[in-house]
């Protein structure tokens, strides 16, 4: 038995080669995943341990691994120092104080970092060219940072120190910041100790390294000295530091992980439809070969091993190409990455035996498991079919369970969506949306067989009325086996389904996005500092309002502060200027001293509504009851949480400075006139930066795009797998007709026509498919959408649904190239003749 | 090349014409020769069958005639074309409009009804079925209350009666039937036969017949017999009889 399906697997493994390349890919991708993640925890593990090894014992604040953001005091630093075994300790500063660049303002999003370089042996800087700063008045600076400002060694620079003051340092190096996310996104100025503090404003250190001076071996001497320091500090050996960034580390790999791995089970579930099929329509083929075994003496058993044994030799095979393909796809991801100068670390790919079992077993499963069925119906084979001359082929029924399943998962599955969407949004509500969207995905499945036909015939208008005879022929033959066809094109419904679901969540966001920005706050340029955290000075906002460019110029200001039965800080504000508060409930006609408006979300939390007290604990004024007259909409107001008027709020916090400034254009002045205006009147100030509604709008919308550009690449392959099936099927499904070919070219069909007629029925087949993932995606995105927001827009991006379509068709088109040219090909006497 | 005028085929003494016909499978030692040197005519409108024992290149004879195979050598014209050395594009339109075909299994299309079989030929060749002909047709083939089944839902008889119909619907000038009647029971195979002897003596039709059963060749007007690729000999007005004495003294 092992030889006949050994020698049956020779003769059909051109066959088996598109089944075998899904699995390939759907491995490949996962192996690769995890070929990039791995190399990428070793390369931090490397990075880690290597700085390990300058430290033997560090000092953190308690709570500073959860990411906790105290300090160490400066008498940490001497306590260190007279433990016994120290050689030398060195506390590090870590803050941030902002550079300002050569035009005059504050670079990046966020001000720079600003860190102390250790002297003698703890230094874990590594300087890449110049040197350390050895005295008061020198800095070296990141290479990246350098890089894109234009600065070099030998440079003066000018940094605001945390009083917002100019101070100027000569780079006397440059620096790599290696694997410090942090650090490499806001980019880092080293100082000497004195000079990190100083600039940084931080009273203690964020680290203490302590080098042993040999007498005592690392365990000992962080026993020492968490003895010697008591409670309220984490002391490690420079060995567990090591492991606690590296696994810290770990969990922004193990997202990556997690993420691309859904991509990949989703391609390995197309491929899984895919063998299913394919498997299917062989054992179909080849019901005579089965019956004559049965006939001359194998078990049902033996048939349904074979078919088994078969697959498993496919999936090994595949498999092990997929891990192949893997190194490649890592090694090429790697290479990638590196080549954009992503700050991460990279080095040679690495297989680990994880991987090899995890894409070894997957494949077999999926392989084997989707052959399961098709070998079952293999074992139904009689004997006696071995002696029927023609294989009759089985027509398809609607069965009365398939109907009341798929009903069934169609009504719970629409049940929970609609559920969902009334639910509040959130991530539940996602959630749930989600698994409604794979409940009714089942119910599709199984209905798949009853939809084609009519499918067929809607896609089939066109090109039955296009291509004559071919055309027509072509339409009837994608609905000759439904339950064939249904399997095929659900497999490209997958990706077709999840393809628009994500341009339908793009254009919906950026819709909803951009009608906030629309109708809530219509200005045309902001002014605001660094990071949007800190303040601008008045005098901007008083030196606008007199430009006649300008139309209208609104301040906001907010400080936090506590209030009177509610947990933590509150964002509790003013504005000052024409603006029009839209309110949700109550009304703004009562708005003075000893009243507040506040958002929906915030008052939802603290739990009060329209003519409630709320006990406000300010600087200046102790604590006051205020009582809310109005509510707004929290999700589209640039207000703070807590609203109060301008007069009012001065009362209880002082002469606070803006927040932000934002600033209309008057009627008929060009935008770059009004920019002008509006950057002159903020140039004094390096910290005060200008936007505009349009580029937050631009980089907005460069994100969105950005990321539906890699959803969709990703779920390409999930496309391609699915492609590579209706090849498959198509191929099949024509050697099946090799008569029925030679008829027709008998009968005075061209070979360009055959051609033609397998092309259309891939292309009803892709069109059917595509058609069904269309919808769903449709459904299922404005359902997500539903889950996002209070008040989601919903925008179908048309043009990209239709070329999904269009895609879907021309892809059909492609995967039928070479079938129908072996159809073509086939020599009509030759074919007539074969039985 | 387009010939629809029927007076001009009709008045062609001879609807297929083959000349020094060679054909051979494979190369040198291993060469095996199907036909050697094969010069015949079938007269138009009349039903001729080819006969032979197995392997005496019957099939192989009929193939190259119907422009379904190329030759080694010699000449085939189907009125006055000329189709050996023609391209697979010609041949095939040269098909569509001059000859039909009935084979002796898988006939018909399994997605289509008996009509739509019936008349694809002609949409294949875009062209419109002559009503009046199309009623005599089903009315002599006896399928009129048959015409919506698919083929699955037809017997075996009925299935090459469709099949004949189909090939008298495009009124070809020659229609080839290779062992029409070799997967039907006795009673079928009878009425197929007789159909196919009405097409010529009603409709002026002209068919070539490949079989190996006396009592099928008798049908015809004419019978050729073939023996190791060469035309050996040949019967006017054959009976059963007779036919069975010839293939007799042939294997003898």
């Amino acid at each position: 038995m092992l030889r006949t399906t050994l020698a049956g697997l020779r003769a059909h493994r051109l066959r088996l080669l598109l089944t075998a390349l899904a699995i390939t890919l759907g491995v490949g991708f996962i192996a690769g995943t995890f070929v990039l993640t791995d190399t990428i925890r070793a390369g931090f593990a490397r990075t880690f341990a290597a700085d390990a090894d300058r430290v033997d014992v560090a000092v953190l604040p308690a709570g500073a691994t959860q990411g906790g953001d105290d300090v160490l005091p400066a008498a940490t630093l001497e306590k260190v120092r007279a433990v016994a075994g120290v050689a030398d300790a060195q506390g590090l500063i870590r803050g941030s104080a902002a550079l300002i660049g050569s035009d005059g303002k504050v670079v990046g999003d966020l001000p720079t970092g600003a860190i102390s370089i250790a002297e003698g042996p703890l230094n874990r800087t590594r300087i890449t060219s110049g040197r350390a700063p050895a005295a008061a008045g020198e800095a070296v600076l990141d290479e990246n940072t350098a890089k894109t400002r234009k600065f070099a060694v030998g440079d003066t620079v000018t940094v605001l120190d945390h009083d917002q003051a100019q101070h100027r340092f000569t780079l006397v190096g440059l620096f790599d910041v290696g694997v410090d996310q942090e650090l490499g996104f806001t980019g880092a100025l080293g100082y000497t100790a004195e000079d990190a503090r100083r600039m940084t404003g931080v009273k203690g250190f964020a680290e203490i390294d302590v080098k042993a001076d040999g007498t005592t071996d690392p365990a000992r001497l962080k026993a020492a000295v968490a003895a010697a320091l008591g409670v309220g500090v984490e002391v490690m050996t420079g060995q567990e530091l090591a492991d606690v960034l590296a696994s810290a580390n770990g969990v922004s790999t193990d997202f990556i992980t997690a993420g691309l791995l859904l991509f990949g089970l989703v391609a390995m579930l197309v491929a899984a439809l895919v063998i299913y099929n394919t498997f299917t329509i062989l054992v179909a083929q080849r019901t005579r070969e089965m019956a004559l075994l049965r006939c001359i003496g194998a078990t049902k058993g033996q048939v349904f091993g074979s078919i088994l044994l078969e697959s498993a030799v496919v999936g090994l095979l595949s498999s092990l190409l997929g891990l192949l393909a893997g190194l490649g796809l890592g090694a090429a991801a790697l290479a990638v990455l590196s080549g954009l100068e992503v700050d991460i670390p990279t080095g040679t790919a690495e297989l680990t035996p994880r991987t090899v079992i995890a894409g070894l077993a997957l494949g077999m499963v999926v392989t084997v498991g989707a052959a399961l069925l098709p070998a079952r119906s293999a074992t139904r084979v009689a004997p006696v079919a071995a002696l029927r001359t023609q294989v009759e082929e089985r027509g398809f029924r609607t069965g009365v369970l398939r109907s009341v399943v798929s009903g069934l998962f169609l009504a719970v599955g629409a049940g929970v969506i609609a559920y969902a969407v009334s639910m509040e949004p959130g991530e539940q509500a996602l959630f749930a949306v989600v698994g409604g969207g794979a409940v009714v995905f089942l119910g599709v499945l199984a209905l798949g067989p009853v939809l084609v036909r009519p499918l067929a015939a809607f896609t089939g208008w066109v090109p039955r009325r296009l291509f004559g005879v071919p055309g027509r022929l072509a339409v009837d033959n994608s609905r000759r086996n439904p339950s064939r066809s249904a399997t095929t094109t659900v497999a490209l419904t997958i990706g077709v389904t999840l393809m628009t679901m994500m341009s339908v969540l793009t254009a919906s966001t950026r819709a909803t996005a951009n009608a906030q920005l629309d109708e809530q706050f219509p200005v045309d340029y902001m002014v605001s500092a660094q990071a949007g955290e800190g303040t601008v000075p008045r005098s901007i906002a008083a030196d606008l309002r007199t430009r006649p460019e300008l139309s209208s110029v609104v301040q906001l200001r907010e400080v936090p502060a506590k209030v009177g039965g509610a947990r933590g800080e509150w964002p509790v504000g003013t504005f000052e200027g024409p603006f029009t508060v839209v309110t949700t409930s109550g009304s703004m006609s009562g708005f003075r001293a000893g009243t507040v408006v506040v958002g929906d979300t915030a008052a939802g939390k603290l739990g009060v509504k329209v003519g409630d007290q709320i006990r406000v604990v300010t600087e200046e004024a102790g604590t006051v009851p205020l009582t809310v007259i109005a509510l707004y909409d929290s999700g589209s107001s640039p207000l703070p949480d807590l609203t109060v008027p301008a007069a009012a709020f001065q009362e209880y916090f002082g002469a606070v400075d803006d927040s932000r400034v934002m600033v209309k254009r008057a009627e008929g002045v060009p935008a770059d006139r009004g920019r002008t205006v509006v950057e002159a009147a903020a140039q004094p100030y390096p910290t005060a930066l200008v936007s505009s509604a349009a580029e937050v709008r631009g980089e907005f919308d460069q994100a969105l795009d950005m990321m539906l550009m890699i959803v969709t690449g990703l779920l390409g392959l999930a496309i391609l797998i699915s492609l590579l099936g209706i090849a498959n099927t198509l191929s099949l499904s024509v050697h099946e007709r090799t008569r029925e070919s030679a008829l027709l070219r008998a009968l005075g069909l061209t070979r360009p026509q055959l051609r033609g007629m397998l092309t259309v029925e891939a292309l009803v087949l892709g069109l059917i498919g595509a058609l069904v993932g269309v919808v769903l995606g449709i459904v299922f995105g404005w359902a997500a959408v539903q889950t996002m927001a209070d008040s989601p827009r919903f925008d179908l991006p048309v043009a990209q649904v239709l070329a999904f379509v269009a895609l879907s068709g021309v892809a059909g088109v492609v995967a039928a190239l070479l079938p129908a040219r072996r159809a073509a090909r086939a020599s009509i006497v030759g074919a007539l003749a074969t039985s | 090349m387009t010939v629809t005028d029927t007076g001009v085929r009709r008045r062609a003494p001879h609807a297929v014409v083959a000349r020094g016909l060679t054909k051979v499978y494979g190369q040198g030692d291993a060469a095996v020769h199907a036909l050697r040197g094969v010069d015949v005519s079938f007269a138009t409108e009349a039903f001729t069958a080819i006969m032979g024992p197995s392997g005496s290149g019957k099939s192989t004879l009929m193939h190259c005639l119907a422009g379904l195979d190329t030759v080694t050598g010699g000449t085939v014209h189907i009125g006055d074309v000329e189709l050996t050395g023609l391209g697979d594009k010609q041949l095939t339109k040269l098909r569509r409009e001059r000859i039909g075909f009935i084979f002796q299994a898988f006939n018909l299309l399994p997605t289509l009804t008996a009509e739509q079989n019936i008349r694809l030929p002609l949409e294949i060749a875009g062209r419109q079925a002559d009503q009046a002909l199309f009623e005599k047709v089903i009315e002599t083939v006896g399928l009129r209350d048959r015409l919506k089944h698919r083929p699955t839902e037809l017997s075996g008889g009925q299935q090459q009666r469709v099949a004949v119909a189909r090939a008298l619907i495009s009124k070809p000038q020659v229609i080839f039937a290779d062992e029409p009647t070799g997967n039907l029971d006795s009673r079928s195979g009878a009425e197929v036969l007789s159909f196919l002897r009405a097409s010529v003596r009603e409709l002026g039709q002209t068919i070539v017949m490949v079989t190996h059963d006396p009592l099928a060749a008798s049908y015809a007007d004419r019978v050729v017999f073939l023996h190791d690729g060469s035309l050996v000999s040949e019967l006017y007005q054959p009976t059963p009889q007779s036919v069975l004495d010839t293939l007799l003294k042939l294997e003898g």
